[in-house]
C-alpha cells in the first residue's frame, strides 16, 4: 500500500499543488480549467477518481499539498469512493491538507443521510466541508476561490499561518441538531 | 398456391368451410343496408345514404383526439379528401370537440368511409412511428428470388396469400419515402364487422430480412406471419426479441445504420494532443485506466451516435445461489425474476456507465450483446453461460 505523504518532497518554488479526487470524473476538469487560471501563484492541478494513485506517476508528481475529495451528493457510489479512498493518505495530511467538497446539495433527489454522513466524515477526521455547485460557469469560478484560499494557505504561501492553525477554524463542526432528538 | 409448394409443418393451410362461412356473413350483412357501407364500396354503388356509420365516427374522433392540433391541418392536407375549399372552412383554433363535429360533417357531404378515415390514420402513423409499440420480426432462410422482390410483386404475393387464408380483412399497403412498405392491416372476428379501431401495422424494408410489426393480437399473429414469409419468399419468421417505442431506432440497431467499432488488440493511432496553457499545469494521473475505459467502452458500443434504444428486459431463469442462504440455495426449482433498463437513450447510458466506471471494462456480454445481437429481450438459463431463448 502506497500512502500519499504530505512532507515526502521539497517544495517548488511559488507553487500550489493541489489533487481533485472525484469519482465521476465531471467537476474536476472544469474546476481545474479554473483553478490554473490563477495569476499570482503556479498552481499544478492533478486529477484522479480515487487514491491510491498509481505508482509509475510519483516521479513526475509534486508535493501535493491540498487533496480535495469531491462528493456528489446524489450519487451514494461516490461517497463510498470516497471513503475507500481516504485510507490511502498519510495521517499528515488530516493536518489540515484534506478538505471534503459537496456537490450537488441542492438537488432534489439528494439522500438526506448521505448528507449527515459526509458531515459526519469531515467530522471525524476535522476537515472542512464545502458546499459547491458545478451548474454554471459562475459556480466554478466561485469554487475554485475558495479552493485557492485553502490552497494557498496549505502549501505555505501565506505568512504568519499555516494549515494546521487554518483547520482549527475552518473544520467542519457538527451541528447539534444531528445526534440530539428535538425537544418537540 | 405457395403454401401447397412448401409444406412445412407449421404453415396453415386454407380451410374451404372458413371461406364458406365468411361468404354467408358478407351476404348477410348486404340484406342490412345500414351495416354494409364497405361493401357498397368494394361494389362501387353509389347509395344515396349520407350518415357515416359508427365504426368511421368512432375512428374519425380517435384520430382527432390523438393528432396534435398543430399537426392537424398538416395531416388533413396530405389525406387528400377533403378538397381545399372544406378544408378551408374548417377553423383550427377551435376546441378539438367542435372540429371533430364539422370535420364529422364534412365526411359525410362527401361521403367518407371508414376507409378512408383509415387512410387518415395510415398517413399520420406512418409520419409519426413512435406513438406504438414496434416488435421486430427476422426473416430465415431466403429462397432464390428473394432478394428481387420488389413493391408489385410483394403486394400481390402479400394480398394474394393473405386472402387465401381469411377473408376478413382489410389490408392498405403504401410506399413510404424511406424505401419502407407500410401495411395497414384491420381484422374481422369470425362474423363481425372489421375492427378499423385495432389496426395492425407492419413496416417492411424491402430486401432486408426484417419486419416490424405493431399491434398485433396473439390470434392474428400466426397468419400475418406466414404471410409475410412467402410473400416475401422466405421460409422461416423468427421473434427477433426486439421491441420498443422508436421505430427509427429498432431499425438502425438492426440494419446496423449506426457508426461501428471493431475490436482491435493495437492501441488507437497516436492523437495530436492539445497543448494549451490550461492543461500544462494539469495532469490525469490514471489516464492511462481512463483511456482503456474509454476503448472498451467505445468497441461495445461504438463511438458515435447510437440509435436511442429505451428499454432492455432480461428474465432470468437461473438457480439461487448464495453461500449464505442456505434454504434459497438448495431449492431445485429456478430462481425466477426480471430485470428490466430503461432509459430514454439506453444504449447511450449504458456506454456512459462504462467509460465512466460505474459499470465494469470489459463490458459484460449480456450488456454488449445488445448492439451486436440486436436484441433487447433476453432469457438467461443455467444450461448455457451465455444468453439465449
Amino acid at each position: 500500500m502506497s500512502l500519499l505523504a504530505p512532507f515526502n518532497k521539497l517544495p517548488t518554488l511559488n507553487t500550489a499543488s493541489i489533487l481533485l479526487v472525484e469519482s465521476e470524473e465531471q467537476f474536476q476538469q472544469s474546476l481545474a480549467v479554473a483553478l490554473v487560471e490563477e495569476m499570482t501563484v503556479t498552481v499544478n492541478v492533478r486529477l484522479a477518481r480515487s487514491l491510491p494513485l498509481p505508482l509509475e506517476n510519483d516521479e513526475s508528481r509534486p508535493r501535493i499539498d491540498l487533496v480535495v475529495f469531491i462528493i456528489n451528493l446524489t450519487s451514494d457510489l461516490s461517497f463510498r469512493s470516497a471513503k475507500a479512498s481516504l485510507k490511502y493518505l498519510d495521517p499528515g495530511y488530516f493536518l489540515g491538507k484534506v478538505c471534503f467538497m459537496a456537490t450537488n446539495a441542492r438537488h432534489a433527489s439528494v439522500h438526506t443521510g448521505l448528507l449527515d454522513a459526509v458531515r459526519q466524515l469531515a467530522v471525524s477526521l476535522h476537515c472542512p466541508l464545502l458546499f459547491a455547485e458545478d451548474q454554471t460557469p459562475e459556480d466554478v469560478k466561485s469554487s475554485a476561490r475558495r479552493l485557492l484560499t485553502i490552497l494557498k494557505v496549505a502549501s505555505g504561501l501565506v505568512p504568519n499561518t499555516s494549515a494546521l492553525f487554518l483547520s482549527n477554524l475552518t473544520r467542519c463542526t457538527m451541528p447539534l441538531d444531528i445526534d440530539q432528538p428535538s425537544f418537540d | 398456391m405457395g403454401s401447397v409448394l412448401l409444406s412445412s409443418d407449421w404453415l396453415i393451410r386454407p380451410r374451404p368451410e372458413r371461406r364458406f362461412v365468411l361468404k354467408f356473413s358478407v351476404a348477410s350483412a348486404s340484406a342490412k343496408p345500414n351495416k354494409s357501407r364497405s361493401l357498397v364500396d368494394v361494389l362501387g354503388l353509389n347509395l344515396p345514404s349520407g350518415n357515416m356509420d359508427d365504426p368511421a365516427k368512432f375512428l374519425l374522433r380517435r384520430l382527432v383526439r390523438r393528432i396534435p392540433a398543430q399537426m392537424l391541418k398538416a395531416t388533413l392536407e396530405k389525406w387528400g379528401r377533403l378538397n381545399a375549399e372544406q378544408r378551408e372552412s374548417l377553423n383550427f383554433s377551435q376546441s378539438k370537440w367542435a372540429l371533430t363535429q364539422e370535420l364529422e360533417a364534412l365526411c359525410e357531404e362527401s361521403r367518407l368511409t371508414v376507409k378512408h378515415i383509415a387512410e387518415l390514420e395510415m398517413i399520420y402513423i406512418t409520419e409519426n412511428p413512435n406513438q406504438m409499440m414496434w416488435h421486430a420480426f427476422q426473416l430465415l432462410d431466403p429462397e432464390d428470388g428473394a432478394l428481387a422482390v420488389e413493391l408489385m410483386q410483394f403486394k400481390e404475393l402479400f394480398k394474394c396469400h393473405l386472402r387465401e387464408l381469411v377473408r376478413n380483412v382489410s389490408v392498405k399497403i403504401k410506399k413510404h419515402t424511406d424505401e419502407a412498405v407500410w401495411i395497414r392491416m384491420s381484422w374481422g372476428e369470425g362474423f363481425s364487422r372489421l375492427s378499423h379501431l385495432n389496426a395492425t401495422y407492419v413496416v417492411h424494408y424491402l430486401q432486408t430480412p426484417y419486419v416490424f410489426v405493431s399491434g398485433l393480437s396473439p390470434k392474428n399473429k400466426p397468419l400475418l406471419l406466414q404471410v409475410l414469409t412467402l410473400s416475401t419468399k422466405h421460409e422461416r419468421i423468427k421473434d427477433a426479441n426486439l421491441s420498443g417505442r422508436k421505430l427509427t431506432a429498432i431499425r438502425d440497431l438492426l440494419l446496423r445504420q449506426y457508426e461501428h467499432v471493431f475490436p482491435t488488440k493495437y492501441p488507437s493511432p497516436l492523437t495530436e494532443r492539445n497543448q494549451s496553457v490550461s492543461n500544462l499545469h494539469t495532469e490525469k494521473e490514471q489516464a492511462e485506466a481512463s483511456a482503456k475505459r474509454h476503448q472498451m467502452a467505445g468497441q461495445a458500443f461504438g463511438n458515435g451516435v447510437l440509435p436511442a434504444l429505451q428499454s432492455a428486459v432480461y428474465k432470468l431463469e437461473t438457480k439461487f445461489k448464495d453461500p449464505t442462504n442456505q434454504t434459497m440455495t438448495e431449492q431445485d426449482e429456478p430462481f425466477r425474476c426480471v430485470v428490466k433498463f430503461s432509459s430514454t437513450n439506453l444504449l447511450e447510458s449504458l456506454r456512459h456507465c462504462a467509460s465512466s466506471g460505474i459499470a465494469s471494462t470489459p463490458v459484460a456480454p449480456l450488456l454488449s450483446s445488445i448492439p451486436l445481437k440486436g436484441r433487447n429481450y433476453f432469457v438467461i438459463t443455467d444450461k448455457s453461460p451465455s444468453a439465449n431463448s
